[in-house]
This record gives structure tokens, sequence and C-alpha cells, in this order.
């Protein structure tokens, strides 16, 4: 028999219909499933970010858990005091949650989060990366890809994107792992499995952005899924730092079916897709051969 | 003393923001309605595939093949010999190929066969009476319609047995007897009273039958062969026979002495059926057609078991005249090409220069189509191409009260076109007559269908398509046992799950699961299985664009 793909998902109510995203936003989709997923014994650590708009003007909010909004380079530091606190109320069983854009994990907080990280303070953070400052102009960030056109680039971004996947990786946290809306399920599950782990669990999630990348307003999931099945963005999760399982990658469909579905990247003449191209099979064979690497823990190096 | 304090306060929300109203920003709302899918709309009986393929899967069978005769009374029948063009447009051929829809109707067909189903009972009594002139397809699947519709209906058939082409003009390897009287007499079953060695032969009988029913439905196909004059001069009736006569007579199991080397002319089901039925009677057999193998009327798998079975195709060629010698017919024989001026549906050939060639025959079966005879129904205003004129939808002619289908009133000649056509004038004769709940069934046009792009092949892992399985070419040369097999339970399952169940939703949840807005709920209570919160949609469409099969689409808000 054929399985017909059809998705199960729990979902808990955490997030609510009537907030503020763009009508197809695929930030409001990711935080569907990251807050119903995560439940209600949760408090939300928010820096300024799509997201800050999206958890609702005061005095309403839309996620039906304690919220705290910090400033842009606090996330990470903010969630970190509050754990502490909590824990040292006798409330240790609290999540605590940080819903991040790629501005304030890439850029402004990653000084805050790399110390949480090297601390392996208890959090799930989560950077809903849509690849720019898209709440303020869709000027670049450390996120954008190479040659990606935005307000502050129009000529294409001269840089590579960082790589936040492997600095998190780097300071061998127990949980790091890439996701993205089009994989629903994919997405749930990971931060299920963050959520009933403890120390810095780190996610970063793909979330198009409709005005910034220029994709119609029902073209967020389909393009998500692209960015995977281009290997552009592969979807896998590292453990401890060295343990690698990928879920989703490259197809072997070539990166032009993704990067022709968005105006940001309608500029390219064909040697600059090439280069791409070329970016991308090197990356995906990078990975591919980090799953493979496997090496017996040395009797007097204790991990975490 | 102590400082005057000022509280602080600990929750600075007061509200969540489902109280809001988002659903004023949208230009557009999602709906949740069956769009039909091109195999229904492709099928000359309206048959809703989706539905009983999905019975199917569910291993629902009775349920589904009672879907499936709701249209067509005679799955097993089309399920054997239906020219499918639902498969040719079946939207998985973007993906591995076309879902066998025809192996399913065929297996369908027979599980009922061997449950001995029966068919939905009667109407309740109009006390209205409708005759139906010939039993074949088109006449039974009319009275078959009109009896559910709560008439009494009385086919007359001139022949001593009823089935008509389905009897007569299809070999028993293609369509068995068995079967066909298996079916025929589920319809008796209903109550549709069946005259046979009844002809209505002149103007006369067909004024006495205006007088005596409510309504006539005229279907008696076309039995009048075409000829072609310089052939039947130069052999004469010894040796220039007509392909349906030749079918009839050897299904009946006449051997017409025809001698060993036998040219076939037509491009058409009925010549590859005397080629083939010539080659189990040991001829040695050559298929002439004027129209090349890719252009030919012919399924292309009938001309592929044909080759197989070892008959000799000459395509795009024409016998342009013939001699008689002492031994045989020597046919001159010329290539052709097809003049693309002519008008549609004629075949105009034009001789290649200098590509004469000579086959010799001893017999030579004309199997280039049939008109109808028109002799008894003179009063019937008549179309062009020597058919009764008909109202396509209704079946209606010019003659108050008479209707008419299938061969003797369209070119059209297909199996499942005639049964389509039965069921288009059962509900035409309903309508004319009163029925308080029949109406002229509506035309479906392709670009009501689901198309292709409104797929999302994402949802659709890859699955190979099940062929039926066939006998070897030696042992079917061997009689006129049945070539093609019946899906398994496994084969009809694996089949089934191919089906994208265009336009019908299956409750994936797609719609509910990627909306940004939760402003999908799941409501079971619902036909359409979904409700859209309008306090919240803001119309992005991500529930249509991730719609596996066009299920959802979504309508312009007037402003």
């Amino acid at each position: 028999m054929i399985d017909q793909l059809k998705y199960e998902i729990e979902e808990k109510p955490v997030f609510c219909s009537g907030h503020n995203a763009c009508p197809g936003c695929g930030e409001a989709l990711a935080i569907r499933y990251i807050l119903n997923t995560m439940g209600s014994n949760t408090i939300a650590v928010i820096p300024p970010s799509c997201i800050a708009i999206i958890s609702g003007h005061q005095p309403y909010s839309s996620m039906r858990i304690p919220t705290y909004q910090t400033t842009l380079e606090a996330s990470a530091a903010s969630a970190t005091g509050m754990k502490r606190s909590l824990i040292r109320q006798g409330r240790g069983d609290v999540n605590i949650l940080v819903i991040a854009g790629d501005g304030g994990t890439y850029d402004i907080g990653i000084q805050s989060l790399s110390g949480a990280a090297e601390r392996n303070e208890d959090m799930v953070y989560v950077c809903l990366d849509n690849e720019g400052y898209m709440n303020t102009g869709s000027q670049k960030s450390g996120s954008t890809p190479y040659l990606a056109s935005t307000s502050s680039t129009p000529g294409g971004k001269p840089t590579e994107k960082k790589d936040i996947a492997e600095i998190m990786a780097a300071h061998r946290v127990p949980y790091v792992a890439t996701a993205t809306i089009g994989y629903p399920d994919d997405l749930a599950r990971k931060v299920a499995k963050a959520r009933d782990m403890k120390g810095m669990r780190f996610i970063v999630c793909l979330t198009p952005c409709l005005a910034g990348w220029g994709i119609p307003d029902d073209a967020a999931v389909r393009v998500s899924r692209l960015a995977v099945e281009t290997g552009f963005f592969p979807l896998y999760e590292v453990e401890d730092g060295e343990h690698y399982t990928i879920n989703r990658g490259h197809t072997g469909l070539p990166v032009e079916r993704y990067l022709e579905t968005q105006r940001r990247f309608k500029h390219l003449d064909p040697d600059q897709i090439a280069t791409l191209q070329g970016q991308v099979e090197h990356k995906w064979a990078l990975l591919q051969a980090r799953t493979k690497l496997e090496c017996e823990p040395h009797p007097e190096y204790l991990t975490r | 003393m102590s400082a005057p304090t000022t509280e602080i306060r600990t929750q600075w929300t007061t509200s969540f923001t489902d109280e809001l109203t988002t659903g004023t920003w949208r230009a557009a709302i999602p709906v949740h309605a069956y769009k039909p899918s091109p195999c229904h709309v492709a099928c000359p009986v309206s048959n809703g595939m989706p539905g009983w393929i999905k019975a199917i899967g569910e291993g629902a069978y009775q349920q589904a093949w009672l879907s499936l005769v709701d249209t067509n009374p005679f799955p097993a029948t089309t399920g054997r010999v239906c020219h499918h063009p639902c498969e040719s447009e079946c939207n998985r051929t973007v993906l591995e190929g076309a879902v066998g829809i025809n192996g399913l109707e065929h297996f369908l067909g027979d599980q009922a066969l061997a449950a001995g189903w029966a068919l939905p009972p009667a109407g309740e009594s109009t006390g209205k009476r409708v005759a139906v002139v010939g039993a074949g397809p088109a006449g039974l699947s009319c009275a078959y319609h009109l009896r559910r519709l709560g008439y009494d209906v009385t086919v007359l058939e001139s022949r001593e047995k009823p089935g008509g082409l389905l009897r007569y003009g299809i070999p028993e390897y293609r369509l068995t007897e068995e079967v066909v009287d298996k079916e025929i007499q589920r319809i008796v079953d209903l109550g549709v009273e069946i005259r046979t060695n009844a002809p209505v032969a002149d103007p006369e009988s067909l004024e006495r039958l205006r007088g005596e029913y409510d309504a006539v439905f005229l279907a008696v196909g076309a039995q009048r062969a075409k000829r072609l004059g310089h052939l039947d001069d130069a052999g004469g009736p010894a040796r220039v026979i007509d392909g349906l006569e030749y079918l009839r007579r050897s299904s009946a199991g006449e051997d017409l002495g025809l001698g060993q080397r036998v040219v076939v002319i037509g491009g058409g089901s009925a010549a590859i059926d005397v080629a083939r039925t010539a080659r189990r009677q040991g001829k040695s057999v050559t298929l002439m057609s004027l129209e090349t193998r890719n252009i030919m009327p012919a399924q292309d798998e009938e001309v592929f078991e044909a080759l197989e079975e070892g008959v000799t195709l000459v395509d795009g060629a024409m016998a342009a005249s013939a001699t008689l010698t002492e031994e045989c017919l020597n046919l001159e024989c010329t290539l052709v090409t097809l003049d693309t001026e002519a008008p549609v549906g004629v075949l105009r050939p034009m001789p290649v220069e200098g590509s004469g060639f000579a086959v010799e025959a001893d017999s030579v079966i004309m199997a280039i189509g049939q008109d109808p005879d028109l002799t008894a129904f003179a009063a019937v205003p008549a179309a062009g191409g020597g058919t009764i004129q008909v109202d396509m939808a209704s079946g209606a002619t010019g003659l108050p009260g008479v209707f008419a289908g299938g061969d003797v009133a369209s070119q059209y000649r297909y199996v499942s076109a005639a049964i389509g056509a039965g069921r288009r004038a059962a509900w035409g004769i309903a309508a004319s007559l009163g029925h308080p709940s029949a109406e002229v069934l509506p035309h479906l046009d392709l670009k009501q269908a689901v198309q292709k792009e409104e797929i999302n092949a994402f949802y659709f892992p890859p699955a190979e398509r099940t062929e039926k399985e066939r006998t070897g070419a030696a042992e079917r040369l061997l009689g006129f046992a049945e070539v093609a097999k019946a899906f398994s339970v496994d084969q009809a399952a694996h089949e089934s799950a191919r089906c994208m169940s265009c336009g019908l939703c299956v409750e994936c949840d797609n719609c509910f699961v990627f909306c940004p807005d939760t402003a999908i709920k799941k409501d079971a209570d619902r036909p359409e299985h979904y409700a859209i919160l309008e306090q919240y949609c803001k119309g992005c469409g991500l529930c249509v664009a991730e719609c596996p099969r066009g299920a959802v689409h979504l309508e312009a808000v007037a402003r």
C-alpha cells in the first residue's frame, strides 16, 4: 500500500487567532507549532522582532502564557535570569522558551546567546530565521544568504550567510536542530524533543517572509520545502555537538528552482546561480561527511 | 514612618487577541467544495470516479459498486471494453502515469457478478410507459435509468437475444457472453420487459409505438456496413464480406470458409476485433488502415495485442483497385497520406506516388464503419451524416415524444458513449414527461475540472501504475479465452491508493494544519468537513495551495 501523507500533530491551545501577522506569514505558522507543542507550563522571552508584533500589542496577547519582551541583545541573558529565579523559587519545572528573530540571534543577541550556551543554561531557544531585518524594512542580517537583495544590499549581499547551527553546535550544547514550516510534523517533533531535554536546546527554523523575500501570500510553505529539497536549508539535528542526524535534505533539485520563486534573487545571472549551486553542493557534502564522523569518547574526557 | 508605596502591576495583559477580528483584512475567502475530477468530466457516462475508488481503498466494494452503477449499469462490461478517456485525462499523468481506472472498474464489476449484487431498486411508479427500440448498450442503459425513475419500460429487440453490439459485435476473448448475460439479467430483474424477435421495421410500427407509449427511445445502433464498391465489384459476396456480420457469425460458431489469406480493411476497434478473431481461426491476417498507427481510432493496447498475435499491420495504405484471379483476389495497394484540409471526421486519402504494392487475399473483410438503417424512422428528422438528429443533452429528436441515442444518433461510436447517451435520454424523457425530480442532465466541460496545476504533487509519493495481467500471445491464439485478467484484491488496493481524489476532500487536514491563523476548524457535522472561522481568516490562500487535490478554492470577497 502507498502511504499518502497525513499530518498528525498534537496541539495544546496556547497560540491565539486574531494576531497581527501578515496573511500567509510563515513565522506565524512556526509560532503556532512551537507554542502549541511547548504547552502552557512555559514562559516566553521575546526580543524586538516580528515575533514581538505577532505576540500582541498591549494590552492584548496572542499567547496564553506569560511573555516577557526583553531587549534585542538580551534574550538569552533574560532567559538565564528567569530560569535561575524560577529554580530558586522551587518552580524549575517551568519551561523557558526564547523565540527570537535572526537579527536578535545571529547578530545583536549573539554574545548573550554564546555566553548562555557556554554555561549550558536551561532553556529552549528558537530562532525564527527569515534571513533579514524584515520587521524594520528588510535590511540584511548576518543570516541573509549570499547574493540576496535586501534594502541595504540592493545589488545582492556580498558575504555568505553565517551558519548559526554550526556556531551553536561548536558550543557542544545538548541539542541543535534545523527545521522549517514546510514540514510541520518535523518542527513539532523537534520542539517536543527539545522541551523534554535539559540544558541549552537550540532550534533554527526557516520562516519565509512574504514581503522581504518577494513571494505570494500562499507560497511560504512551498518555498520552505524547496529550500530543503534543493539543499539550500537541510533539516538536521546535532546532539552534544558531534552526533549528526540528517532528517531531510538535497533531493537533487537544482537550487534555481528555489531561487526563481523569490524576488530577492531575481537579479542573479547564470554564473551567480552556478556559484550558489556550488556552495550548496559543497555544504551538503560537508554535512553528510559530518554524519559519518563517529569518534569513541576519550576515557579521560567527561561530557556533560 | 514608612515611605508611601506604589503597587506594581504584575499583569499587563488584559485580553487575548482571539477577541479581535482579522477577517476584515481579507480580499478572498476559502471555500471547501467538490469540484469534478477530469476523469469524471471525461467519462461519457459521467461517472464519479474519486468517490468509488476511495471506497475500494476502504474495502467497501459493494458501496463502491453501487456508486458506480448509479450512472453505469454495465461495469463488468465497460471494465473490459471501455476506451477509458478517463485515464487519458487523469491528473496523475503528471507523475508516473494515469490511475488504472478501467482495471478498477473491471475488478468491481467482477466482484458484483461473483457476489450477485442487485442494482438499486426501481423508482416509485409514475404510471407512465416508455418503449425502447433496441436492446444494445444505449437502449438497456436508457431502460435501466427509466426504470429507476419509475417508468414501465418495454424494450423491443429485433434479434433473438438482447445485448446488441455487446453480444454480437465484440469477440469472446474481450467480453464473454456470460458477463453480458449476467449484467443484462440484473436489469431484467428490476422489472424491465425485453421482447426479443420484435423488430420495428416500418414507419407504421413507430407510429403505433408513439400511440401506445408515452415516449419512445430509438437505439437501434448502426447495422448497415459501409462498403468499398470497387472491391465488391471485383471480389463479389463470396470473397468480400462485412466485419460485423463476420463477428456475429463467428461468435455463433459458424465457419465462413474464408481461405487462408485474409485482409481486413479498417482502423477502428471493430477492425482489430475482426483481425484477431481471424487469427484465432488460424488465418494469415493483414490489417490495412488508412490511418497510420499513431492516429488509428482503435485503442493503442488493442493494436499492440493484435501485433503480438501475429497480425501484419499495413498502416497508412489503401487498396486502390482489385482483380480476381482463379486463386485469389489481387489487391493493388498504395501508401497514402491523409488530407489535412478535409473536414473533421472525414478521411480523404491522397496516394503517395510510386508507392504501389500488391497484396494477395483469399478474402477481404470490410470493417470501415457502419451507417444506421433509418428506413423505419423516415418520420424522424435526420442529421447530415446518416444519423438521427438529436439534442445531445436530452436525446430529443425533431419528432415529439421520440428520443434517440447511441450509434443511431452519433458518430462517437463507443460502448460507453452509447451507455451515456441512454442515461441522458432517460433523464431527458423523464423531464419531458413532467417527472417531479428529473431534469436534463448538465453538460460538464473539462475546463470545470480540477486542473493539473491544482494538484500539489508533494503529497503523492511515487507509485507505479498497475496493468491488467494478460495471457501470452501463443496461448491466446489457441482459442477465445479472455485475454485480460481482473485485478487481484491487492492490485486493486494499490491502484485505488494511487488515485489523488481530485476535487474530492478526503479529510487529510492539510488546510487545517497549514493555517497560520488557526482559522479553519475541523467539523465532522458538515458535509465539507471543515468550517472557515470568518472572524480570523485573512484570505492568504495557504490552505488552497497546500490542498493536495483542489478540494478548496478561494472566492473573492465583495467590498
